[in-house]
């Protein structure tokens, strides 16, 4: 089927209403403008849904990753090639699968050296499957599906901690967190988006809650597309006397639910997402308010305690008028792993960039136990959630110790 | 099941003389004395309550918790309710004009950030938006029917199909253009849980579930009882007869279209105090309204508000009966069902 001719116009509006003028010049850098013109300019591919149902956090990504295009060619470009500059060619997914794997298709025929994307798991799956057959790399910035690294790819690489991962230590950190209150977990129900996402958020969840001692139960999924309010579910796991309730979802759902929990009041000790899409962002508290409060979230985070990252926010306020999410951050890391991979390559093409990558040691801005390095499989071997909570309006760090801005609060009643 | 059966030679698509359009209701032109059709609608009505009250019995014999059931029949109402409102538009273009209006959920995404910008810009209450959203939409449908779709009456049903997808297109990048792809949210003052039955329901969701009633009656008086109502009828039984008898057909057409958008401006403001308000928020809407629209039959306002209500319910009870399914699975079930049985939908007369 043809691009409807609306969207084409429409969307290169939208991104200049977004800005996406070069940033000024960042931390050190007095007069940037342009840097070593001498190399030659290589493309990078960013694949993002910059329409559609996630539109706000591919925009955000994509501004992440043309922010680390900029302060890598105002600090001069790509050193060992002569300072080439380096070239963001975005590329709209629309969420959709199939336009995903077209678009991924046209980037690389267009000579992008590599590829960062793509936030869905079913788009970033096509992508990497693109990229193999072209051998070219592609950067998973956010998706997290277990199955897409399990294919025995070379050419793909993930910065997100995968879903076994992500569930593991959202139970593990219950766990410790509970105990450490002197109120240990002991019932935890759980709901989940019917997806691949939240399922397999939910059984790795479910393992390893069940080996820390803990009952899980009702687990209660639903469907996020078609979804409009929780009551009947939250008053089931009023009903089935659970003191902790899990939630894997997305943002309009976990609002929902925050909604439903302030109405029905099914006092449990604690909401506990697990890369929950709502419950760390920071429009989140704004939405539902003191229905909020309290609410943890088990995910992915950029690294506030990290001046680099702090530096980012600020820039990225400033660009954008925006505050930075973490998918955006995330965007940005993947784009500075690309950059250096080219740097210790000193050679453009996809395959040297490809084996550069998966030398890769490079310190990362979100908070995680670890440079960034690439396992066999090419999933980031030192990444990991940290464990996050509403407190008095804000999504604030709490767990692990050596990321917490301040002690989790347990056990924190929602509404109270 | 009432009327005779017009054995209909026509196409559906052609809207022309002895095509097999019938009227809404019942009207002097329906074959066969109004009282028998009337007894069958309370028998049908009768038969939809049994099923519903089997189907509860159903459920708390099998969830054996009554609180649970209690909430779960509640939810259905309400967001049935939900459901009716936003169906009551679409059924008016797709039961009367037979426009296959893919564009109504972004109408009603229209008059959501309407909402949002009179609360953000005034810091009035919510549903003050209707003063604004109403007519506003009404004007739009009516130039959206009057400047784009006209052409597209009596054209084969894909060009409609087409037409409003691109709408709807339209609308949802104009919106991300102008408002960005943040999720917005509206409160509702005071909006707090109400206890029913020791199940518990927002004062948000009582008020939608209120006006979802209020407007089929509102409609259904309009139709039956005034001027432009039975010309609209008339219209929808066979356009070219009710042109010989000197009705302005075009001018009923772009009043149908318009009404049926307002009534989608209508249901933004309701339904904006309920969900996260992005520009793709009205796609959500959407299938169950087409769903709604066929289930209660074409171009009935109440059997868009009966449908609605049993989609609602079906909904919530079926995820209680079929624990990890989606709920949807239930609703679909339901809908292949009645379409079975009765092809016309609850209230639709055979065709």
């Amino acid at each position: 089927m043809r691009k409807p001719w609306i969207m084409a116009v429409a969307l290169p509006l939208a991104l200049t209403a977004c800005g996406g003028s070069a940033p000024p010049g960042t931390e050190g850098t007095g007069q940037g403008g342009g840097g070593g013109g001498a190399g030659e300019t290589i493309t990078i591919g960013s694949l993002h849904p910059l329409s559609g149902a996630a539109a706000a956090d591919g925009q955000q990504m994509d501004n992440g990753a043309q922010l680390a295009v900029d302060a890598i060619n105002e600090a001069g470009g790509i050193e060992s090639l002569g300072g080439a500059q380096l070239e963001l060619a975005s590329a709209d997914t629309q969420g959709a699968p199939e336009v995903g794997q077209s678009e991924a298709q046209r980037l690389i025929q267009e000579g992008a050296v590599a590829l960062v994307g793509t936030y869905q798991s079913a788009v970033s799956q096509n992508v990497a499957a693109v990229a193999e057959r072209n051998s070219v790399p592609f950067v998973i910035d956010v998706s997290s599906a277990d199955q897409i690294l399990q294919q025995g790819y070379r050419f793909t690489f993930r910065l997100q901690p995968s879903a076994a991962v992500l569930g593991q230590r959202g139970a593990q950190y219950l766990a410790e967190v509970s105990e450490n209150a002197g109120q240990p977990a002991q019932r935890v129900a759980v709901l989940h988006e019917q997806g691949p996402f939240g399922t397999a958020i939910t059984a790795s969840f479910t393992e390893e809650a069940q080996s820390a001692g803990m009952e899980v139960g009702p687990v209660i999924s639903y469907d996020p597309a078609s979804v409009s309010d929780f009551t009947t579910q939250i008053t089931t796991i009023r009903e089935a006397g659970a003191d902790v309730l899990m939630v894997a979802g997305y943002y309009r759902d976990g609002v929902l639910v925050a909604n439903a929990v302030d109405t029905v009041q099914p006092g449990l000790d604690a909401v506990w997402g697990v890369a929950n899409g709502a419950f760390d962002t920071p429009q989140f508290p704004g939405e539902v308010g003191e229905a909020g409060e309290g609410f943890f979230d088990a995910n992915y985070r950029l690294d506030t305690t990290n001046p680099e990252t702090q530096a980012l926010a600020e820039l990225y306020q400033q660009t954008y008028g925006d505050e930075i999410r973490t998918a955006a951050v995330l965007s940005y890391d993947a784009v500075r792993v690309i950059a250096d991979a080219l740097e210790r390559a000193g050679d453009a093409s996809p395959q040297a960039v490809r084996d550069a990558i998966a030398e890769t040691e490079l310190e990362s801005l979100i908070a995680q136990e670890g440079p960034i390095s690439f396992d066999e499989n090419g999933e980031n071997a030192n990444a990991a959630p940290i464990l996050m909570q509403v407190l008095e309006g804000a999504v604030r760090q709490v767990y692990p110790e050596e990321y917490a801005e301040t002690e989790p609060v347990y056990p924190a009643t929602p509404g109270l | 099941m009432t009327g005779g059966t017009t054995a209909s030679g026509a196409p559906a698509t052609s809207r022309g003389a002895g095509s097999a359009g019938e009227p809404a209701d019942d009207t002097p032109v329906a074959a066969g004395p109004p009282r028998r059709s009337r007894a069958a609608a309370w028998r049908r009505v009768a038969i939809v309550l049994a099923v519903a009250v089997l189907a509860l019995g159903l459920a708390y014999w099998r969830a054996g918790n009554e609180v649970v059931v209690t909430q779960a029949v509640l939810t259905g109402l309400m967001i049935g309710g939900v459901y009716g409102l936003v169906a009551m538009g679409l059924t008016l273009i797709f039961g009367v004009l037979d426009i296959v209006n893919f564009a109504h959920g972004a109408f009603l995404a229209i008059a959501l950030y309407t909402t949002v910008e009179m609360v953000g810009r005034f810091d009035v209450h919510p549903y003050l938006a209707l003063l604004v959203s109403v007519p506003l939409m009404f004007l739009l449908g009516a130039a959206v029917q009057r400047f784009v779709l006209a052409g597209a009456i009596g054209r084969p049903l894909e060009n409609q199909l087409l037409i409003t997808l691109g709408i709807a297109l339209l609308i949802d990048n104009g919106l991300l253009l102008f408002f960005g792809p943040n999720p917005r949210s509206v409160r509702l003052p005071g909006d707090s849980g109400v206890q029913v039955l020791g199940a518990v329901v927002t004062v948000s969701r009582l008020l939608a579930f209120a006006v979802a009633l209020v407007l089929a009656a509102l409609l259904y008086l309009l139709l039956q009882r005034t001027r432009l109502g039975t010309a609209i009828r008339a219209v929808a039984a066979n356009d070219t007869g009710a042109q010989m008898v000197g009705i302005d057909t075009r001018r009923i057409y772009t009043v149908t279209f318009a009404l049926g958008t307002a009534c989608a401006g209508a249901a933004g403001v309701l339904v904006a105090p309920l969900v996260t308000i992005e520009p793709t928020t009205g796609e959500l809407f959407n299938i169950i309204a087409f769903v709604v629209v066929v289930l209660g039959g074409m171009g009935n306002v109440v059997g868009a508000l009966v449908g609605g209500l049993l989609i609602g319910l079906t909904e919530q009870l079926g995820a209680l009966y079929l624990p990890g399914q989606s709920p949807l699975l239930s609703v679909f079930i339901v809908f292949v069902l009645v379409l079975f049985l009765r092809p016309q939908g609850l209230f639709g007369r055979s065709a």
